[in-house]
């Protein structure tokens, strides 16, 4: 897949992970991992980034005895994923004029 | 390799970034490698899993703006004492024209690359001019009476329009060569700078 793609769909994978509930890293990567494969080294600058553009926030707590950093998203990554949803369509009817003479054959 | 092992390596590796952003990343290899053991992996396994530290630090490195780097490269240098500083500005018309000088070669090796696929779209564009204005000057040829030679120039105008092809495919790899040569060489100067800070740490 196309790397500039992979990346953009991984943000919003990533920001979906935490959507419901809170989440931490190793979680995040174990409910990706059947659907994109993603790995530490790339789940990190993507977190990253996410925390400087506004579209999660980072708490530290406690758990077993150490420090755990929990990811909650934020108004703004709500919004990434509903603009996604949006673009998708887009790209569906795009995909769906693509394909339209495969379809016919 | 253990966990400490494996944070002790990759601290080695970052220790030319800004330290906020090596010991965030740290916690972060960290608690990933303590969640898998939770998950039941052994110590060695865990780590094994988290990936090669090569790669995790260019992933970070790549990351962090080139400003925050040389800034944090300026921070880390340690104080000159008095004789250092003099010798410094003795020594300021050999060692500035030399770093002058050496800036000015790399710049200009720079633009002769960029000179070199300038010329290459050049060529193709002349290729293209001369090819489809040897197709189209027959009627005029025909016209005068000399069909013979108007039909050796349309040869010689398919044969650079021919031409013409074949330059622009050489003239956009050229230019997707240089445009990923100066991406890796960026990332390299990056390094040059996270590198320094390291050296520097250990004295």
């Amino acid at each position: 897949m196309d790397i500039q793609l992979k990346r953009g769909l991984l943000d919003v994978c990533v920001l979906s992970a935490i959507k419901s509930e809170d989440s931490y890293g190793y979680k995040i990567i174990k409910d990706i991992k059947p659907h994109v494969e993603i790995s530490e080294s790339t789940l990190y600058p993507i977190l990253r980034r996410l925390e400087v553009a506004n579209l999660l926030t980072v708490r530290t707590a406690e758990h077993n005895g150490r420090l755990r950093k929990y990811y909650r998203i934020t108004k703004l990554g709500l919004k990434r994923i509903e603009d996604f949803k949006l673009e998708w369509q887009e790209i569906v009817s795009i995909y769906n004029f693509v394909n339209r003479g495969e379809e016919s054959e | 390799m253990n966990k400490q092992q494996f944070l002790n390596a990759l601290e080695v590796k970052l220790c030319g970034l800004p330290s906020e952003d090596a010991q965030k990343t740290l916690d972060f290899y960290a608690e990933m490698i303590d969640d898998r053991i939770d998950d039941g992996l052994s110590e060695e396994d865990a780590v094994a899993a988290i990936g090669n530290i090569h790669d995790i630090s260019n992933e970070i490195l790549k990351d962090i703006p080139m400003p925050k780097l040389v800034k944090q490269a300026a921070k880390n240098s340690r104080a000159l004492s008095a004789w250092e500083i003099v010798l410094l500005i003795l020594g300021s018309p050999i060692w500035l024209s030399l770093i002058i000088a050496a800036i000015a070669v790399v710049l200009s090796v720079y633009v002769v690359l960029w000179s070199v696929i300038i010329s290459l779209y050049a060529v193709f564009f002349s290729l293209a001019v001369c090819g489809i204005a040897g197709v189209f000057v027959f009627p005029v040829f025909a016209f005068m009476g000399n069909t013979v030679q108007g039909v050796f120039l349309i040869g010689c105008g398919l044969v650079c329009v021919g031409l013409a092809i074949l330059m622009f495919m050489v003239s956009n790899l050229a230019t997707k060569g240089i445009l990923w040569l100066s991406r890796k060489i960026w990332f390299l100067i990056k390094r040059c700078f996270a590198k320094r800070r390291g050296g520097n740490e250990k004295v």
